[in-house]
């Protein structure tokens, strides 16, 4: 393709622009409108994930150990442990340990443990996490199957309500989200359909001298396009403003909300909502140009 | 050059447009295609343009069967057919020469060829001080040879022209016409559909008549009405 094409593509695109501008105000304003939406929604989205995330990985199995263990024969079931299929960390805790976490549970109230420090009821016990949550079951069952191991604990029903709700958000989410890009794709495609409606003899004529269809088409995905890159701008600083403000508050007044920090998150969305607004453009365009260019 | 092969065209399943139609036009001929309004004359264009596919028959243009044409070769098959229409067609809001120069555009032909081949078809047709202005400012007789300069900047070896005297006065369609036979005398087969008896009559050419979609009399250096 020569870049004379190019450069001429490029003219007609701005042409139809500034020819049409009423009409390339009110779509740049559809995108922004759309992009905030779901630059809003998809900063939420991102947050439920992260959520969901820490709650899975907070699962945690535990193997009580036999009280006749010796101390290296300890180690080497911990090492065994660690070598389990979708294991990814294993932490030794004594009896001793354990007995010290709970008097720190109990903080003013430590007292009340003093009558067991000298008969420690309490096992000695590896703490384990796997690597994904669904190891979890199989894990288990492979420490029930240890003689080492006595006694193994997991909040089984707990795990299964939190990983049917994390699937849930993630679904939901993801229909959400191909609903506004397909309504912002709808709302520019009609946009779009009125400017080459305007210019429906122009095309006709540039069928006429032979024309090819990506000819025709280009003018008019770069004109979408750069609604798409228009309309993602104001979208992207609101989206940003208003979740720097948020952020802000929230970790003034609600500090155990476990909202991601904003240029942790920020730089990925606002890149995501100019791209998507690019392409919404560009597959909106070419939607509504496509019944002209069937002659 | 053109090749009609026992065509028929039915729109809407009852609407016979054209009717068994077999015709041979050769190279560098100059034809005229009369008949009165609805006789087929517009789709005999449409099809030769293929913009449309005909019901039955086969169609070949420059050795091209239109009907094997893949959709995406069709561009460049009519970029070896000008096209000339009664309301000219011209962009309203370009100039004279980027009117002309869209059609070299549009076929990516390089800058310097652009700026070559603008000035010479505009000269051919007797419009190249005009080439700054916007087609309102000029009259119908010099819109149409706008068209033409625009149909020919391209080289094609055959032109047509739909109805290209239907809105002129009848000393601007002589123009126009003289226009014509001096392309055709350039090498270009030329085919008119028109319904301008006078120009028809005076000319002499050959005419192929068509009525109710059937050519119903093709005679070298014709008259309109039939009687030689």
């Amino acid at each position: 393709m020569r870049f004379s094409t190019w450069e001429f593509y490029l003219r007609e695109a701005g042409r139809s622009l500034i020819r049409n501008r009423f009409m390339s105000l009110a779509s740049i304003s559809t995108v922004a409108l759309s992009l905030v939406i779901l630059g809003v929604f998809l900063l939420g989205a991102v947050n439920l994930n992260n959520v969901a995330g820490t709650l899975e990985n907070q699962v945690e199995v535990t193997a009580f150990l036999d009280e006749k263990l010796q101390a290296e024969e300890i180690a080497a079931v911990t090492a065994r442990i660690k070598n389990l299929d979708g294991v990814r960390e294993v932490n030794y805790v004594s009896k001793e340990e354990a007995l010290e976490r709970l008097k720190e549970q109990f903080g003013e109230r430590r007292d009340l443990l003093d009558s067991v420090e000298k008969n420690n009821p309490l096992r000695n016990a590896v703490e384990v996490r796997t690597k994904t949550p669904d190891d979890v079951k199989t894990v288990v069952q492979e420490l029930k199957a240890m003689p080492a191991v006595a006694k193994v604990s997991f909040k089984e029903e707990i795990i299964d309500r939190l990983f049917k709700f994390t699937k849930a958000i993630r679904l939901v989410g993801l229909a959400v989200v191909v609903l506004l890009v397909g309504a912002t794709i709808f709302l520019i495609s009609n946009t779009i359909r009125l400017t080459v409606f305007a210019r429906r003899r122009e095309i006709n004529i540039m069928k006429l001298v032979g024309a090819t269809d990506w000819f025709i088409r280009w003018p008019f995905v770069l004109e979408g396009m750069c609604l798409g890159l228009v309309g993602s701008l104001p979208a992207v600083i609101l989206v940003a403003r208003f979740y720097k403000w948020l952020a802000a508050s929230v970790y003034q007044t609600l500090p155990f909300i476990p909202l991601l920090p904003p240029d942790a998150v920020l730089g990925c969305i606002q890149l995501l909502l100019v791209g998507i607004g690019v392409l919404v453009g560009a597959i909106g365009s070419a939607i509504s140009i496509r019944r002209f260019l069937q002659v | 050059m053109i090749e009609f092969c026992r065509v028929t065209k039915i729109y809407n399943r009852d609407i016979k447009a054209l009717d068994n139609v077999s015709l041979s036009i050769d190279k560098g001929e100059f034809i005229f295609l009369v008949g009165p309004s609805g006789a087929g004359k517009s789709t005999f264009v449409r099809l030769l343009l293929r913009e449309e596919l005909p019901t039955e028959g086969r169609i070949v243009v420059d050795g091209i069967d239109t009907g094997r044409l893949r959709r995406s070769q069709v561009p460049f098959f009519r970029r070896r057919i000008g096209m000339v229409f009664q309301d000219f067609r011209l962009l309203p809001e370009r100039t004279v020469s980027e009117n002309v120069a869209f059609a070299l555009r549009v076929v990516e032909a390089p800058r310097r060829e652009i700026y070559r081949r603008v000035p010479q078809v505009l000269h051919l047709v007797g419009l190249a001080h005009k080439s700054r202005a916007k087609p309102a400012e000029l009259s119908g007789g010099e819109q149409q040879r706008v068209a033409l300069a625009r149909a020919l900047v391209n080289n094609p070896p055959i032109l047509i022209a739909d109805e290209p005297t239907g809105n002129l006065d009848p000393d601007t369609a002589w123009d126009i016409m003289r226009l014509l036979v001096e392309i055709n005398q350039r090498g270009t087969t030329v085919v008119v559909a028109t319904h301008a008896h006078e120009i028809v009559d005076r000319l002499r050419r050959r005419v192929v008549a068509l009525e109710n979609g059937r050519v119903v009399r093709d005679e070298e250096k014709g008259a309109y009405g039939g009687e030689v």
